[in-house]
């Protein structure tokens, strides 16, 4: 192993590799891991890092992606290649540009992206789509860690609103090639029927990729919040909220308002409240503040299904509480920590 | 009486790791030179009492300064002494005595033990003093002799730390060693004579419950005496952590429990005591934890004060590149200097390996021996031994607000907004609000960081610049406390030398 990367190390010194150092470091951190050692106290850290980090989310992923492959076939892979390719070269080229290290929040966004697209969507379309999320989302305010949106939502959001025609009608059955435009959503909109919950959970019914078997979602995001990767507050206020204000809003207005069980398992609500409320950088990290959150994106849901002429309230309600971040942040901390006076 | 003790807000409770230590004492044989520093442990410098060429035996004071808040020191050995210089642990020079050994053995004198009941506070604290037992503890034993900045009817509680929350369970193992609890029931009487009106405090593992009962047992009809099993929850051995836990008072952050009146020792400081006033011998002999993969055998050494580091770098395991570190894993000071010599407030030395490397793919690694605040290493299930090592085990990040320091902040600090602030230069007193003069220094928050970010050296590094505006310690914390002995307050606070 030792050989191995004396070899690598002179295929850095030489020739074209080193005015890449940038990538070459990057691969360098993936196999061989960091050779630094701490500073002094404390001498001894954890072993959590944040390629691990980010890995565990994928691996919560996985079973999502799984079912995307399973129910849409090839059509998924190619997504989720193409999504990974197209964002990984924005990240990369930021990244030279920069001089900084690539940074590892991008293989997150680059599955989450496909997996809440429509099935049918057109390949380019996913290409611009996770290319604008990457550069607008996130490397305009300075990359991971400064971004206020979430990649991944601000990039769907491009295409919904850009590209309408191609979002309302390129929903798919799954297991079948049939082109659909109602998912479970769009159906009670306009005749307040509901699909047997069964078929929700195991995600027979037409929706986005990743969000269609629920039961992988749930396992997913209680893996992250057991491993500590995510935490807990935002996705169980999420939801409670939303199943809540659902069960208010559906005993007096049965007509616009689904009932609360239905709104928990029909659309994007539980991949959404696992998957990308969660994403620390753009939620509050105030505790209070992540029960806010979690909340107002709720009630945010609720309202947008009913009332919106979209049929999806989670992307909205998430990207616009995601803008609400550092305010809730801001509040929270000026009441936590009061100012005192204090003679100099 | 038992008492259930609370837990502390945040911390982290680390387990099982290699290098913990067995059972026995080694004896380390008398070296053929010894350099006595003239401060060891809490108190001022004293000047020394020898000249140059002058024959000093075993145990005999050679510097003591009874006007300033000091404890007396002593040669180790029999010899002559060769000279005086100037050594460096960490940022002040200490002077030291440097004595050559006359190849005599002072073992003859054997310790009698002798029935303490009989004597007098007086000459019990004559005794305590004199053997330099009054410099142990965080702020020292107070005694009739300015031991500590406080008098000893100042005192109203003395907590004893009965547990390591850190990597390695010194304490804990020191509770297991023959004889040890006698030691400390005694040890633990002796103090309460001394001090009648404190009430005396004790931590003790919840796992070694046996010798939790057995020692109330031996103190039941004791009013003033309080046992506390806990969970072994890093930073609970602190101060700081540990007195609004069992007391329910606030601590004067920056400030050593003296100021208080509260006294601060560990199981290991009792046997002292114990040895000092019941066997009238001085401490010259040190016992220190060898904790760590990179010790051949992990053990305690029995060691005389003042032998170099050299001597205790030879039970290093060879081929092994090791850092040497006195305290613990967190927070304690790497040994670099090894001419350096032991000195008497060392409870342990710890050697981990120096780990360049950290495997293939080790991100991806099930991880059976990895520690981990998260639980997304195979070690969070299994029960294996975990590595220690200083490998950084991943490249430094931006973060991403994951919250882990927030969560295991024992004092309610959002450790990384104000690192945030700090690192953007921004030093203003929105700081202070932020609690920033809380800070403890227990550096979990850097320990568990997955972005690799020193947190808490941005913390001080914001408390030192603040000072330049205006704000540190005295002007924050001390409005809020009514603080004793602050006059003698010549001493400098060590705090890292618990």
């Amino acid at each position: 192993m030792k050989n191995l990367g004396i070899k690598y190390d002179r295929l850095v010194k030489i020739g074209l590799l080193k005015h890449f150092k940038i990538i070459t470091n990057t691969i360098e951190g993936i196999v061989f891991g960091t050779a630094e050692v701490t500073r002094g106290a404390p001498h001894f850290v954890d072993h959590i890092e944040i390629k691990r980090f980010m890995s565990a989310a994928i691996v919560a992923l996985v079973p999502s992606a799984a079912a995307a492959i399973y129910y849409f076939g090839l059509r998924a892979v190619e997504m989720i290649l193409v999504s990974y390719i197209a964002g990984g070269i924005v990240e990369v080229l930021f990244a030279l540009v920069r001089k900084k290290e690539i940074e590892e929040g991008f293989l997150v966004t680059g599955l989450i992206f496909p997996l809440v697209l429509p099935p049918s969507i057109p390949l380019w379309v996913v290409a611009v789509g996770v290319m604008f999320g990457t550069i607008f989302g996130k490397e305009i305010f300075g990359g991971t860690g400064r971004n206020i949106f979430n990649p991944a939502l601000v990039g769907r959001l491009f295409i919904t609103i850009g590209f309408p025609e191609i979002m309302t009608t390129a929903w798919r059955v799954p297991l079948t090639d049939a082109i659909t435009t109602a998912t479970p959503l769009v159906v009670y909109k306009s005749s307040q029927t509901i699909p047997d919950y069964l078929s929700l959970l195991i995600g027979t019914t037409a929706g986005s990729m990743g969000e269609t078997f629920r039961i992988g979602i749930i396992l997913g995001g209680l893996f992250l919040m057991f491993t500590r990767v995510s935490n807990w507050r935002i996705p169980i206020s999420y939801l409670l909220s939303v199943l809540l204000f659902s069960w208010i809003g559906s005993s007096f207005l049965p007509a616009k308002i689904a009932p609360p069980l239905f709104q928990l398992l029909s659309g994007g609500l539980l991949f959404g409240a696992m998957f990308m409320a969660t994403d620390p950088v753009t939620s509050p990290y105030t505790k209070p503040g992540k029960f806010i959150f979690g909340i107002m994106a709720g009630f945010f849901t609720v309202l947008i299904r009913a009332f919106s002429g979209f049929t999806e309230g989670v992307m909205f309600s998430i990207v616009l509480m995601n803008g609400f971040t550092p305010l809730i942040d801001h509040i929270v901390i000026s009441i936590k920590y009061r100012p005192e006076k204090y003679e100099r | 009486m038992i008492v259930k003790g609370k837990r502390s807000v945040g911390g982290y409770r680390f387990k099982n790791f290699e290098g913990e230590f067995g059972r026995g004492i080694t004896e380390i044989p008398h070296p053929d030179e010894v350099i006595i520093p003239l401060m060891q442990g809490y108190g001022n410098e004293v000047p020394p009492l020898v000249k140059r060429d002058e024959h000093v035996s075993a145990g005999q004071i050679i510097g003591r300064d009874d006007d300033t808040v000091s404890t007396p020191v002593h040669s180790s050995i029999n010899g002559k002494v060769t000279g005086f210089k100037k050594i460096r642990y960490t940022d002040n020079d200490i002077n030291a005595v440097v004595i050559k050994s006359d190849g005599t053995s002072d073992k003859t004198a054997a310790h009698k033990e002798s029935d303490w009941t009989t004597l007098s506070n007086e000459e019990i604290e004559k005794r305590l003093y004199t053997s330099g037992v009054t410099a142990l503890g965080r702020s020292g034993i107070p005694t009739r002799y300015r031991s500590s900045v406080i008098e000893t009817s100042d005192v109203e509680h003395i907590i004893i730390h009965g547990i390591d929350d850190g990597v390695y369970r010194t304490s804990t193992s020191m509770l297991l060693e023959d004889g040890s609890m006698k030691k400390l029931i005694e040890g633990i009487k002796i103090l309460n004579r001394i001090m009648p009106k404190a009430g005396i405090h004790v931590t003790v593992d919840k796992s070694i419950m046996n010798v939790a009962t057995q020692m109330d047992a031996a103190l039941q009809d004791a009013s003033w005496f309080n046992l506390y099993p806990m969970e072994a929850r890093y930073p609970q051995g602190l101060d700081e952590v540990i007195i609004p836990i069992l007391l329910k008072r606030e601590y004067p952050y920056g400030y050593i429990p003296a100021h208080i009146g509260i006294s601060t020792l560990n199981v290991r400081d009792i046997q002292f005591i114990y040895e000092a006033v019941v066997q009238n011998k001085p401490l010259i002999e040190c016992l220190i934890a060898l904790c760590g993969p990179g010790f051949e055998n992990n053990q305690w050494v029995r060691v005389r004060v003042g032998t170099s580091l050299q001597v205790i770098e030879e039970s290093v395991k060879a081929n092994k590149s090791v850092r040497l570190i006195t305290g613990t894993l967190l927070t304690g000071v790497p040994l670099t200097d090894m001419s350096l010599p032991v000195e008497r407030s060392w409870g342990s030395i710890a050697a981990i390996p120096e780990e360049t490397g950290s495997g293939f793919f080790s991100f991806a690694a099930p991880g059976f021996k990895k520690d981990s605040y998260t639980r997304t290493f195979a070690s969070s299930f299994l029960n294996f031994k975990k590595t220690v090592d200083t490998n950084l085990h991943g490249e430094e990040r931006s973060c991403i607000f994951c919250g882990y320091c927030e969560d295991v902040c024992p004092v309610g600090i959002i450790p990384h907004l104000i690192y945030r602030n700090v690192e953007r230069g921004k030093i203003e007193d929105f700081l202070v609000s932020y609690k920033i003069f809380n800070c403890i220094g227990c550096n979990l928050c850097t320990y568990v960081c997955p972005s690799k970010i020193r947190v808490s050296s941005y913390i001080s590094e914001g408390k030192r610049k603040l000072k330049d505006i205006g704000f540190d310690e005295s002007t924050v914390i001390l409005p809020n406390f009514k603080l004793k002995g602050l006059a003698a307050i010549e001493v400098t606070d060590k705090g890292a030398s618990k």
